[in-house]
């Protein structure tokens, strides 16, 4: 009987206990943005730290993202080829590959290439700084390590999404009339003429703003996962994979509100 | 002096109980204790760095605990710190050593910077070691940094974490007698944290043993040595037989 009844509170504990454990998570995640906005004020943020992070989470970040939207482009013209070959629509593939780049598919696949290799890398440092005792030693030096550490992070992190989103932006257009002169043969006189008139400058803001609201999903999650470490090599990796799958997951969120929302 | 009155803090299980100890000024303290005793959980409660369930810190008469991060960064840079793993961080040895410096004192010009240095580093027999990489070291001189770190900026309290564990006895030594030293020179209150008994109590004036997050013991060495209490005997003599 005992046994039984075991077995069928065993189901709601253990939802009870993720549950308080992402609740645990949120709140921990609300108070860093919190304690990040209260030092974020320009003369308060270190500035070297700030440019060295701009530095290397930025131009070293930006072949990758910059062959990630080429592609993206031209992904979204080979998709719709055999359509638009069925249907002579050649004025219309510029249009629907630069729509759909700009408003969704460009800022979300480079968020989640972004999240690949600057969040976890993120994670991975803090983390490991966390488990050697690095961030004790910084406080016992009198040094905050959420301003000294995590607001230049945060800040750089959301600065450069958003900046290249924007290039990347241009950077799928030309992927895409790449793709629709060789697959297509579609000038890219023909392409430009026949999208830019359709296309306005919020369908190219909805991908920015989605951008920018990725990236705070992105700086938040890696930080907070790597600040929270421990046990070791071992919690690092774990660190890593929680902060990936939770800044993947918050993307997903704050894309499907903001769609809801803009469009 | 630091001051530390009833300390209690839990981690799931309590691992300070009730903890109380009085160092009085230029004494050099130190804890000593089987594994998980609670020495470093102490040690890092009195910097600050854990904030206890219960009781109070108090260094030079000001409250260390139940202060927010901004008001304890005022008096903190009256604490050096050693801790156990170096804690060095991702920067030449000069930039670890002079971090303290450039961060916390924008008043020291970098000329000035550079000659307090190079001067720890030759007091560290290290000379010239500014632009190497702490990844590059051995252990023993990773120690020395830390040290050198700690003490950079003259501040009246320091506080050592193992500053000999897993090093060779010669090694050990060396440090031991360069804590000492400092905290002559320097005129420093200061709390070190060792297993290693017989060096550690080589340089203390005073000793503490903790014990399942109590502190058992506390007296001059010369008391320590004499104590009937049968876990201060075993554990200085280190001997097999007895209630440890």
């Amino acid at each position: 009987m005992s046994n039984g009844t075991s077995g069928a509170l065993a189901i709601p504990e253990r939802v009870g206990a993720t549950l308080l454990g992402i609740a645990g998570q949120a709140g921990g995640i609300a108070i860093m943005a919190g304690q990040i906005l209260r030092r974020s004020a320009p003369w308060k943020v270190d500035r070297y730290e700030f440019i060295r992070n701009m530095y290397r989470m930025g131009v070293k970040s930006l072949p990758i993202l910059a062959a990630t939207a080429f592609f993206t482009g031209a992904i979204m013209v080979i998709q719709a080829a055999p359509l638009v070959i069925r249907y002579n629509a050649r004025s219309f593939v510029g249009w629907s590959a630069i729509y759909t780049t700009f408003r969704e598919i460009g800022p979300l696949l480079m968020a989640l290439m972004f999240n690949g290799r600057v969040g976890a890398n993120n994670t991975a440092e803090l983390g490991t700084m966390a488990v050697t005792e690095q961030l004790d030693a910084l406080r016992a030096l009198a040094i905050d390590p959420i301003a000294y550490l995590v607001v230049p992070r945060a800040i750089s992190i959301v600065i450069i999404l958003t900046l290249l989103c924007v290039i990347g932006d241009f950077l799928a257009i030309v992927g895409a009339m790449g793709m629709a002169s060789f697959m297509l043969d579609v000038n890219w006189m023909l392409f430009l003429n026949s999208s830019l008139p359709r296309l306005e400058v919020w369908d190219f803001a909805v991908g920015v703003i989605k951008a920018f609201l990725f990236g705070i999903m992105i700086a938040l999650n890696s930080c907070y996962y790597g600040l929270s470490t421990s046990g070791g090599a071992p919690g690092v990796g774990r660190a890593v994979n929680a902060s990936v799958v939770a800044a993947a997951s918050g993307v997903f969120i704050a894309d499907y509100l903001s769609t809801f929302i803009m469009d | 002096m630091i001051k530390v009155h009833d300390i209690h803090l839990s981690f799931k299980k309590p691992v300070l109980r009730g903890v109380s100890l009085e160092v009085p000024h230029e004494c050099i303290y130190a804890v000593i204790g089987p594994g998980a005793a609670g020495k470093s959980v102490l040690l890092k409660t009195i910097a600050g760095l854990l904030t206890p369930d219960t009781g109070q810190v108090w260094i030079d008469g000001e409250e260390v605990t139940f202060h927010d991060e901004l008001k304890l960064a005022e008096l903190r840079k009256k604490i050096g710190y050693l801790f156990q793993n170096y804690a060095l961080f991702d920067k030449s040895v000069g930039d670890n050593i002079a971090f303290p410096l450039r961060r916390l004192f924008g008043n020291i010009g970098e000329d000035e910077i550079k000659e307090r240095v190079a001067e720890r580093l030759m007091r560290m027999s290290l000379p010239g070691f500014e632009d190497r990489n702490p990844n590059s070291l051995s252990g023993g001189q990773k120690k020395r940094i830390g040290v050198a770190r700690a003490t950079i900026m003259r501040a009246p309290y320091i506080l050592y974490d193992e500053p000999t564990a897993g090093l060779d006895p010669v090694t050990s030594q060396r440090i031991c007698n360069l804590i000492r030293d400092e905290a002559r020179e320097q005129r420093s209150t200061v709390i070190v944290v060792s297993s290693d008994i017989q060096r550690l109590l080589s340089i203390a004036d005073r000793v503490g043993m903790m014990l399942h997050g109590q502190l058992i013991f506390d007296g001059t060495v010369d008391e320590a040595f004499a104590s009937a209490n049968p876990y201060v005997h075993q554990f200085i003599r280190g001997e097999t037989e007895g209630p440890l």
